[in-house]
């Protein structure tokens, strides 16, 4: 369909999708419940980004102009990614924002910590606290004790800027929960470590991930996926239970989990055996003499002799071993490797999470999807996959500060060089164990226990004062980690505040800007507006102008360097706000926004207030970027295989079709076949992309003493982990979890849908309802991640604890053995509130809190939490629904069990320079002899 | 102009988008919805798939909504589209029995009858409904059908299209491209026999979609419940007319046979009992409305295709009437010749039997439930009338001491040989509603669930054993005045669950 969306044209029928440009200040619509009384209100259009998911799709917040609220949200028509369109949960910001439990004002604990009682503090109170305690850090040199821990950004570049003018390594992510495994396995092939799939121009697009219903970038892809589709595109989907993507696909693939890695280098196998892989492209952009000199020494370096030595490496992946392996047919691996062949160059394939991040090794599956990629010559081509940064900008700020000389060990201990990134979920065990602490720590939409594993250890961090002294919890709404905070500060949701976002959605470049859509709304009308709190809700506020606060308060002389990068470029020596640090950006960072602006009349941030995105370019395929010719240099040389070196020797680029091209960011600026990275940092066996068997490989599954192989990993397509909270009406269309089961095990085990199962892990065991589906393999069972939410038994009205549309009271006993047991006291029903809805919650379940009873499971070279657990699924007997049960003895063993696996560094570097790393330090940090707080 | 809409099942992707998007856009409350995406699992591991089915308003070009309201809240424009006005719904619930497709709901803060009307308030400035707004995939597509140069028009002419349920003729405009006879069916799709669906609670629903079917194969992994709107009430209604109608019947056919001429039975007590289950028909027809206050609007705003107002309109005449037969009795007894009654009754034989079996068209006209739109319904309605009248007058006449003046012997054979061939005819009336070859599977679930599923009970027991068998086994027991009385109160008993079971079991099969 159409790349844009019509605007009425009056008198033309029912056509247009949006109001036109021209009358966004000013629209009138008739009052949907007083009709068919036609009653108008009037509306001022103004565009923000969605903050439901990463996507960052385009949303115009329609404002009432006489009561100045937000009426409802649509569709961004202008926004390149989203293009005017949204999924369930962009309209249903509605409710988060209009929630009758959100937080309005800052919090401060009045009790002990953990305690339940809060009471109001000022913003100018805490922040003044926060501050001194962050300055005191700053001038003791006790730079790592400040933290700030974030789950999804939202935004391209702001926090870099604030904690490297704090001169911190103190970022941390929830990353390695989620997307650390598959960034491993694109990182060593390309250096840049996330995949841009050009799905719309797509022949076969594979997916090892569901997204036609969530993931990276759920809409904007979803729209890309069907539309090439519907221009004949075959789609595989590679999941081992019936996703909604999976439902659509020409091929449902369903490998036991962790074995996907072994069909696709099979089908890589059929590729290089049939002589069907793209020869000219291998050939230049692969680093296939490094291959041969390091694997095959002696073997003269020709390409044919690459060919044959990749053949013989892969000889053993047969369609018969990799069903062997995977259950799935050969027959259907050889009809997989017959798409992929017929696709050449238009081979769209997308990991993120799913197997990746469930299986152990889970970034070799990475691996050997891309190799798909390479080898077939579909890497930045049209209807192929580019790397991110393609397809992705990221304006610069104004005054950018120096990379910090700094190393936080607890995010990025010695033991995991190649992880990508902080090793987060297992910061309560590395607390414990190294004897760091933390001074100041900031949660940021993050609920790590909720959402990481081994929640209750997360606890046992949480509430020692030793280990850490302040946490501030910045969150638009409570959570099971809010709990364990000093201050609640109320932040905006994707309405409420400002951020620049750009994603890699299609193959093309887009800023978006995401504003308090009715602080501009009051701009608009003349009315005075001191800071975003004056629109937003109650004192609700924003982290951009909220950082720039603080960071004046911790340097107000500017002894500490500080104040500097928080002057504004327009006022020399005075605090800089929020639009003029966006009005620099968008007239200095963003190329072709000054000129398109000026089109209009515009100065560059009032183009941005008014359209909420700009597009920076169309139709980004390889010449945009790889294929970017080398500046002239005379020191360069080329070697024999082609890469472009400067004097030192370094790599630079590659010498390609008689150009000097950039190439990618790699050690070899070519696509690295084989790895010399991680053949130098203890990992000589995984050099090149391989097969690593998963830690729930059905070979280590007693299966008769009821043994399966749990995926916990996967999304509801209305859910977004913790951030769908206070959405009502998402919450009415799913709120439960049940185990699903084939029906064949559901014989053989006595369980019917609607019964009671227990599923036990190795630490611990929850109970939960069974869904009995012919939509998973037998042997396997999966249950969604996102239900469960608590909150404590001795709550008050005036702290929640969380989301009562989800969540429910539960009751947590304590052992002295350090056992944990958690009960549910109550259904999910209707409560009183100013939302007359709130009296009309009709359901009661709430699911189950399963990631509780996992132990951390770190992989040892991506430092990805494997998720997937090895469960014994019984009948639950007398157990209640919802009970959690977890030994944190036994999570303690299982942790260093895991933990030992880890090759730690041993050279002079605590990790490669040239691998990606957000927040890179100075290259002096990086040397393992230099003390790790600077 | 006839606005139509595709739902192009290659396409959606079952997100959910259109099922915030419209309540965001219409402020529909928690609890029910104007849209929403029912998912079915069809096959066996690994050959399954889950089909998704966004399920709403059709937009019939015959809307069986339209032609039941009573009040015209529900309306048809110009363009075609179904509109309604909650300011002029009196909250009968018709529409919602009449519609085939589920896609009515009393929305709970204006207590009034909604549904989705295409965003109507926005097509009228040019701008598409907010689900086609939302859509990621542009699977919903809005146009005018007679329009051959329309995207929908051209895409209906070239590609396959299904619509829900043709066979009612109600001509639907929302046709689904792509569909699945496992979502386009209700009856293809089991709920499954718990209280959860793959993410959700499943709402306690009163239709029978668990454990039928093949649930290994197919299986309705999502949906929202479906609701019943006519409960106990519009059974006892049904009832306590039937006894209305009944006791001025018989009291008017006996006047045509020349009989009861010197018994009072049927120039006073007959028509007291009309009047007072009448008084309490009307009573229960008030009660049973959302807008109870907006009753008279049947009479000032009435759609007179409705059977709703025609049978207000024959209950008014049939109030007349009995009136009319007591004024002989208030004016005096000189007044009051048998001439005059068998004047009378000449009227009030089809008044009342227009009074007993008009109820039999407003449950045809309720499209949807398939079950009650038999041609037995009509003269078996009038049947269970006489029986119901003979039984009370029967139960009156043994009560006031009769044999004597208030019925005399002869009257009250007479009486005894109707109220015995009625419940016969009755008994052959049940038997062929419910033993009969069945027009469609849908009426043979709802017969199924009379003959052995959920009100079988009620059927066997109440309706059949208590109501017909133990009458007569009384009745050949012992002849005497009281057992005569007994057996009525029986009957009486037994057409209530009856009406009971025809109520129930004709809302019992899902719509959607």
């Amino acid at each position: 369909m159409s790349d844009t969306r019509q605007f009425v044209r009056p008198g033309t029928g029912s056509n247009a999708t949006y109001p036109p440009v021209e009358q966004w200040d000013d629209w009138v619509e008739y009052d949907s419940k007083s009709w068919p009384r036609r009653v108008e209100k009037r509306y001022m259009l103004v565009p923000t980004l969605c903050f439901n998911c990463e996507a960052a799709c385009g949303l115009m917040a329609y404002v009432d102009k006489e009561t100045l609220e937000v009426r409802k949200f649509e569709g961004n028509p202008v926004h390149p990614g989203s293009r005017g369109r949204n999924c369930a949960k962009g309209p249903a910001t509605l409710n988060q924002i209009t929630a009758p439990d959100r937080i309005l004002h800052p919090m401060q604990r009045a009790g002990a910590r953990g305690e339940g009682r809060w009471e109001r503090v000022s913003w100018d109170a805490a922040l003044d606290d926060i501050a001194a305690r962050i300055r005191r850090a700053l001038q003791e040199k006790r730079h790592n004790e400040v933290m700030y821990h974030v789950g999804r950004p939202g935004e391209d570049g702001y926090m870099p800027r604030i904690l490297q003018a704090w001169g911190i390594d103190g970022h941390n992510s929830h990353t390695n929960v989620c997307s650390a495994a598959a960034r491993t396995g694109y990182a060593f092939w390309m250096g840049d470590d996330r995949p841009s799939p050009d799905y719309a121009n797509a022949k076969c697009i594979l997916l090892i991930s569901a997204h036609l219903e969530t993931g990276h970038y759920f809409n904007p892809h979803a729209q890309r996926i069907m539309e090439g589709k519907q221009r004949g595109a075959k789609l595989i989907v590679f999941d081992v239970r019936l996703s909604n993507t999976a439902s659509v696909a020409d091929y449902w693939v369903t490998p036991w989990p962790g074995s996907e890695a072994a069909i696709l280098l099979a089908i890589a196998k059929i590729l290089l055996d049939t002589g069907r892989i793209d020869r000219e492209f291998v050939s230049t952009w692969v680093n296939w003499q490094d291959y041969l000199r390091a694997l095959r020494p002696g073997v003269p370096v020709t390409f044919d002799a690459f060919v044959d030595a990749l053949r013989d490496e892969y000889a053993t992946f047969t369609p018969e071993f990799a069903e062997a392996e995977s259950l799935v047919p050969a027959e259907t691996i050889r009809q997989l490797a017959e798409e992929v062949a017929r696709a050449g160059s238009s081979l769209s394939t997308h990991i993120w999470r799913s197997a990746a991040a469930g299986n152990e090794g889970g970034w070799q599956i990475a691996r050997a999807t891309f190799l798909l990629n390479v080898l077939t010559g579909s890497v930045g081509s049209v209807g192929g996959v580019s790397p991110n940064v393609f397809h992705k900008i990221t304006p610069a700020p104004f005054a950018k500060p120096p990379a910090q000389n700094v190393w936080n060990e607890l995010t990025w201990p010695e033991d995991y060089p190649l992880a990508h990134h902080e090793m987060s979920f297992a910061m309560p065990h590395l607390m414990r164990e190294r004897g760091h602490k933390l001074d100041v720590y900031f949660t940021r939409v993050y609920n790590p226990v909720w959402t990481n594993p081994d929640g209750f250890t997360w606890i046992e961090m949480l509430r020692d004062e030793a280990m850490v002294a302040c946490h501030v919890a910045l969150t638009p709404t409570w959570s099971e980690t809010a709990w364990w905070a000093d201050y609640v500060l109320p932040m905006g949701h994707g309405s409420e505040r400002h951020d620049n976002q750009s994603q890699e959605t299609h193959a093309g470049t887009w800023v978006g800007f995401r504003q308090p859509v009715l602080r501009v709304a009051r701009e608009r009308l003349g009315l005075p507006v001191e800071d975003t709190r004056t629109a937003n809700p109650g004192e609700v506020w924003e982290e951009g102008e909220f950082w720039i606060e603080l960071s004046w308060r911790i340097d107000p002389d500017g002894s500490l360097g500080i104040r500097k990068f928080f002057e504004s470029p327009y006022r020399p020596g005075e605090k800089v706000s929020i639009e003029e640090y966006y009005r620099w950006m968008f007239e200095n960072s963003v190329p072709g926004l000054p000129e398109r602006a000026a089109e209009e009349g515009l100065n560059p941030l009032a183009y941005m207030k008014k359209y909420g995105v700009f597009e920076v370019r169309r139709n980004v395929y390889e010449a945009m970027q790889h294929e970017r010719p080398l500046p002239e240099s005379d020191s360069a040389q080329v070697d024999d295989a082609n890469i472009v070196r400067d004097a030192s020797g370094r790599a630079i680029g590659v010498a390609a079709g008689g150009r000097r091209l950039v190439g990618f960011p790699t050690p070899t600026r070519k696509l690295e076949i084989y790895s010399a990275t991680l053949a130098e940092w203890g990992w000589p066996e995984h050099a090149t992309p391989g097969y690593v068997r998963s830690h729930v490989h059905h070979s280590v599954l007693a299966r008769d003493r009821g043994e399966f192989a749990l995926v916990p990993t996967f999304r509801l397509p209305v859910m977004i982990h913790t951030r769908s909270n206070n959405a009502k009406w998402l919450v009415e269309i799913a709120h439960t979890n049940p185990l699903w089961l084939n029906p064949i095990d559901a014989e053989r085990l006595g369980l019917a849908t609607g019964d009671l199962a227990k599923v036990s892990t190795d630490i611990g065991h929850f109970v939960l309802k069974t869904w009995v589906t012919e939509g998973i393999r037998p042997g396997v069972v999966a249950c969604s991640h996102h239900m469960g939410r608590w909150r404590r038994d001795n709550v008050s009205e005036q702290t929640p604890g969380t989301d009562k549309w989800a969540s429910v009271l539960v009751k947590i006993d304590e052992g002295a053995d350090g056992t944990r047991r958690v009960r549910k006291l109550s259904r999910v029903g209707p409560f009183a509130s100013t939302d007359p809805d709130s009296g009309r919650v009709w359901w009661g379940e709430s699911g189950v809190h399963q990631n509780l009873t996992f132990p951390i499971h770190p992989d040892p070279v991506s430092g990805q939490h494997c998720w997937h657990q090895r469960v014994r699924v019984e009948r639950a007997g007398d157990l209640p629904e919802g009970e959690v049960f977890v030994d944190l003895k036994r999570a303690q063993a299982v942790a260093t069990e895991w933990l030992a696996k880890a090759r730690p560094a041993t050279g002079e570097l605590r990790r490669p320079l040239w691998l990606h790393r957000p927040y890179k330090p100075t290259a002096a940090a990086y040397r393992r002899d230099k003390n790790a707080a600077g | 102009m006839r606005l139509g809409k595709i739902i192009d099942n290659t396409r959606c992707i079952g997100c959910h988008a259109c099922s915030t998007a419209c309540k965001s856009e219409n402020e529909v409350p928690l609890g029910v919805d104007r849209t929403r995406v029912k998912y079915v699992e069809a096959g066996v591991f690994p050959n399954v798939r889950r089909h998704f089915q966004v399920t709403r308003c059709n937009q019939c070009d015959h809307p069986p909504c339209v032609y039941i309201c009573p009040v015209t809240a529900m309306y048809q424009r110009p363009d075609r589209l179904v509109e309604f006005d909650q300011d002029a719904c009196i909250g009968c619930r018709a529409c919602i029995a009449a519609c085939p497709y589920d896609a009515i709901y009393i929305d709970p803060e204006s207590h009034s009858a909604a549904k989705c009307h295409f965003c109507a308030h926005r097509i009228e400035l040019d701008l598409q409904p907010a689900c086609v707004v939302v859509c990621p995939e542009e699977a919903i597509i809005v146009g005018d059908l007679d329009d051959p140069a329309s995207v929908i028009a051209r895409r209906l002419a070239r590609e396959g299209a299904q619509v829900r349920k043709p066979e009612l003729g109600t001509s639907p405009k929302l046709y689904y491209i792509g569909g699945s006879h496992a979502t386009l069916r209700p009856e293809a799709a089991a709920r499954p026999d718990a209280d959860i669906f793959m993410w959700a609670a499943q709402r306690p629903d009163e239709t029978v979609g668990r454990g039928a079917g093949n649930v290994a194969s197919t299986l309705r992994a999502y949906d929202t419940p479906h609701v019943v709107p006519w409960g106990t009430d519009v059974a006892l209604y049904m009832w306590t007319k039937s006894v209305s109608a009944g006791a001025l019947l018989v009291a008017s056919v006996g006047a045509l046979f020349d009989r009861f001429t010197g018994s009072t039975i049927a120039t006073t007590w007959a028509p007291l009992i009309a009047l007072v289950f009448l008084a309490i028909t009307g009573l229960l027809l008030i009660v049973d409305l959302e807008h109870p206050a907006r009753f008279l609007r049947i009479l000032t705003r009435p759609q007179w295709k409705s059977w709703l107002v025609r049978g207000a309109v024959i209950l008014s005449a049939f109030g007349a009437l009995i009136i009319l037969w007591l004024v002989p009795l208030v004016a005096g007894p000189q007044l009051a010749p048998p001439s005059v009654y068998r004047l009378i009754a000449l009227l009030a034989v089809p008044v009342s039997a227009a009074a007993a079996a008009y109820t039999a068209f407003l449950l045809a006209q309720a499209t949807g439930r398939e079950l009650w739109a038999t041609p037995l319904a009509a003269p078996h309605l009038i049947v269970q009338a006489l029986l119901a009248g003979s039984g009370a007058l029967l139960m009156a006449a043994t009560a006031l001491n009769a044999p004597g003046s208030v019925c005399s012997p002869a009257d009250l054979a007479w009486l005894r040989i109707m109220f015995l061939m009625c419940l016969a005819v009755h008994a052959a009336f049940l038997a062929a509603e419910v033993f009969m070859p069945h027009r469609s599977t849908h009426v043979a679930r709802a017969v199924s669930t009379i003959l052995s599923g959920k009100y079988s009970r009620e059927f066997w027991i109440a309706a059949v054993l208590v109501g017909i068998a133990l009458p007569i086994a009384l009745i050949a027991v012992s002849g005497a005045a009281v057992a005569w009385a007994f057996a009525a109160a029986l009957a009486l008993i037994g057409l209530y669950a009856w009406e009971y079971v025809w109520v129930f079991a004709g809302q019992a099969v899902p719509l959607s």
